[in-house]
């Protein structure tokens, strides 16, 4: 199931990543995950756990609620073995990379065990044993089994069982294997026609038939591996002995088949009848993450603004250290990824600093980086814009150069660099999606959240953009208007 | 001659490779109004911003109201409060008003407190005939007006020294006059003055003393009626024979 490539290892990252993070540690105030190690007893004890994002029916959100098999059972055999769990709903590569850097202790979504996979942690008795069917478009006639894929595309989710599955019989049949991220897009290009059927777990596929998702099975079930809960090697072992004493007792006392049963022998439809019905019951969700997304944009603008005016000053500067080190930080921030830093300092950073950083903290430092360097270039810009006469006349009067600035040149400057500034926190509102990847809970992430559950997914992505363009457009125009009130 | 207010002494300055003044020996008195002519590049500008230390002095010595302003101890800020420089393109600050702008130095450097600071503009401003335009702002002043308003913010800390730097070159003819008429109160109300001008006229009328600059040096230099009725360099000939 799922990756049967292993996380990035943060222990590789190189020392100039290091260096580098010594020099942010000032800014870092995360909360590390309550990390429980090597002790006795698992009692009374908060385990953080991480866990994928959209694998219906494993886990998902309903009315805002993370739910699915793994969850009943990982709740379930918490109470039972008398602990408490935090879960964090990442993503499955983020979840497991969460897990090498120690940001979580354990990881249950839905996850095969293999070989690979047990050099790298410890897993579980299997909990779940799976299987690949492959699913086409409810209206699709031709297909009926495998012969009929002759010259025809199929989608599989990268990684997955399903994915090695269909690629070994693909020569066989003479298909094309595409591999995709989430199961919800799978759907989707199946339904559009850009794939004439899917490979995937068959109890995903159960659930997101009968969510009506639009598609149905036409072959019966590979037998294929099982799911374990995993634990870093050699660590938490308590908790793992927790997790498989739990299990026995949960499938001794009927438990664990009636969590079965309520989502694949008779799942209850999730999936809203109508648009109004969605918008209704996505909406609380979209809100929350709607406001994360707006305080995460405002901290880190704010962040980036102090930021944008140190090195747009030292940029500035007839002192050629600070230059450098303003051109360094604007050069590097402004030359790599923004989700790569994401990554860095979620992942990388607690493992070099060895203290746990919360994804807030992760997400404001990389959106304040970044927009930072190009704050640095707007302010740096803005100053030099100013007639330099501005700056000798206040001089030639007998003002000190911080008072000439902070009097003459920079209030000229701001009032140039005003709509530069706009569009730069519009860009920094819009880029704050990209830290869903670390499992930020902001508004992209929260719509996707809900696919995952309805595979409603255009409408759902429809009615997100429909909330960030008004969200935008509100922030345009109150940046405006205080423009114009301030910089007449 | 009385006080020396002004002593520059074998001043070099030079732009990388470039020397602009190639050794200049100047001293002006207390009161005494000196007119600085001469061709575009020969430094005068550059003399005249040695003068408050706009520009770094690349040797030679300058001392200004008994500061000397080649100490590199010396509160260079301080310095500048005793002299007042109005420029080509008057540089005015766009985003205050009129009487912000001859505030903003006794303010700012606690001369002052607000009210004593407007009142004092509003003296400025009569001064120089503009009053009613205290709460306007620069952008809807004429040329003429702006140039009136920057003599008024540069006499704002009451400076003993006044440097000119083309003040009119940028005006429309008919505003010339209007400027030109406050300079020469100022001349006659014992302001000591450093004056770079094109306006070979007013300079003979204002000036106790003209100073012919040419490549970087004090060419010639003498009272105007000497100076332009009986000139003794080739040079000094040959640029006058050009601009009268
Ligand atoms: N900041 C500067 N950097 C480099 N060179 C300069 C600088 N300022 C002036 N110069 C050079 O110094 C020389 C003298 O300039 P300056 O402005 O003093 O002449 P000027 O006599 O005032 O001329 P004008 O009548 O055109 O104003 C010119 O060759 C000019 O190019
Ligand atoms: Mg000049």
């Amino acid at each position: 199931m799922e990756n049967t490539k292993t996380a990035p290892r943060p222990r590789l990252l190189t020392r100039w990543i290091a260096a580098l993070a010594i020099g942010m540690l000032a800014l870092v105030a995360g909360a590390p995950a309550s990390l429980a190690q090597g002790s006795d007893s698992v009692e009374g004890k908060t385990f953080v756990i991480g866990t994928d994002t959209t694998f219906a029916p494993f886990e998902f959100r309903q009315d805002g609620e993370l739910t699915g098999i793994d969850m009943d059972i990982l709740n379930t055999i918490a109470e039972e073995e008398g602990f408490k769990v935090e879960v964090r709903s990442l993503g499955f590569s983020a979840a497991l990379a969460a897990l090498s850097a120690n940001q979580v202790d354990g990881v249950i979504a839905g996850m095969s065990i293999t070989d690979e996979r047990k050099k790298i942690y410890d897993f579980s008795e299997p909990y779940f044993e799976s299987g690949v069917q492959m699913a086409v478009a409810k209206n699709n006639e031709d297909i009926k089994g495998y012969e009929d894929l002759k010259g025809k595309t199929v989608v599989a989710k990268t990684g997955s069982e399903g994915e090695t599955y269909a690629k070994s019989i693909a020569g066989k049949y003479g298909f094309q294997v595409k591999s995709l991220d989430q199961s919800a897009t799978m759907y989707e290009s199946v339904k559009s026609g850009s794939a004439v059927a899917v490979f995937d777990d068959y109890p995903v596929l159960a659930y997101g038939i009968a969510q009506g998702n639009g598609l149905k099975t036409v072959t019966d079930k590979v037998p294929g591996g099982s799911y374990g809960f995993a634990v870093n090697k050699g660590e938490n072992t308590a908790l793992l002995a927790a997790f498989n004493d739990g299990l026995a007792k949960m499938k001794a006392n009927g438990e664990y088949q009636k969590i079965l049963d309520k989502y694949l022998a008779d799942p209850a439809a999730a999936a809203p009848s109508n648009f109004f019905d969605l918008v209704a019951k996505s909406f609380p969700a979209l809100m929350t993450g709607l406001w994360h997304t707006l305080v995460v944009t405002a901290a880190s603008f704010a962040i980036a603004m102090v930021l944008g005016l140190l090195f747009g000053f030292f940029k500035i500067s007839s002192n050629i250290v600070l230059r450098g080190i303003a051109t360094t930080f604007i050069n590097i921030f402004r030359g790599t990824p923004l989700l790569l830093w994401a990554f860095m300092f979620y992942f990388g950073l607690p493992q070099l600093l060895g203290v746990g950083i919360s994804v807030w903290t992760a997400g404001i430092l990389t959106l304040s980086l970044n927009a930072g360097a190009y704050v640095a270039e707007i302010v740096r810009g803005g100053i030099q814009s100013v007639d330099p006469g501005q700056l000798e006349a206040s001089r030639s009067l007998g003002l000190g150069y911080g008072k000439s600035m902070q009097k003459v040149v920079i209030p000229q400057a701001f009032k140039m660099m005003t709509p530069s500034l706009i569009n730069q926190l519009i860009i920094s509102l819009k880029d704050s999606s990209l830290l869903l990847a670390i499992g930020f809970t902001e508004l992209l992430y929260q719509g996707q959240q809900i696919y995952a559950a309805n595979f409603r997914v255009t409408e759902t992505l429809l009615i997100v953009g429909f909330i960030y363009f008004i969200a935008i457009m509100a922030l345009t125009k109150l940046a405006n208007y205080a423009d114009k009130r301030f910089n007449k | 001659m009385s006080n020396v207010k002004i002593q520059v002494s074998d001043l070099h300055k030079s732009f990388g490779s470039n020397n602009v003044l190639k050794g200049i020996d100047l001293d002006i008195a207390e009161g005494e109004v000196v007119c600085v002519i001469g061709p575009s590049g020969s430094g005068k500008s550059t003399l005249l911003r040695c003068l408050n230390k706009l520009e770094d002095i690349t040797s030679g010595k300058v001392v200004v109201d008994g500061f000397d302003v080649t100490d590199p101890k010396v509160d260079i800020n301080e310095v500048r409060r005793h002299v007042g420089m109005v420029f080509q393109h008057f540089n005015l600050f766009p985003h205050m008003s009129v009487a912000e702008n001859i505030m903003l130095a006794p303010v700012e450097l606690k001369k002052m407190n607000r009210t004593e600071a407007r009142a004092k503009a509003l003296e400025l401003l009569e001064r120089v005939g503009l009053k009613e335009k205290a709460d306007a702002r620069p952008s809807s002043l004429s040329g003429g007006q702006k140039q009136r308003v920057a003599i008024a913010r540069a006499l704002a800390m009451a400076p003993g020294i006044m440097l000119f730097d083309e003040a009119t070159s940028a005006l429309d003819p008919e505003m010339v006059g209007e400027v030109l008429q406050v300079i020469k109160e100022l001349a006659d109300s014992g302001m000591t003055m450093v004056l770079v001008t094109h306006e070979m006229g007013f300079a003979r009328e204002v000036a106790d003393r003209v100073v012919f600059m040419a490549d970087g040096v004090v060419c010639e230099q003498g009272k105007p009626e000497d100076l332009f009725g009986n000139p003794q360099q080739a040079r000094t000939q040959d640029f006058l024979s050009k601009v009268l």
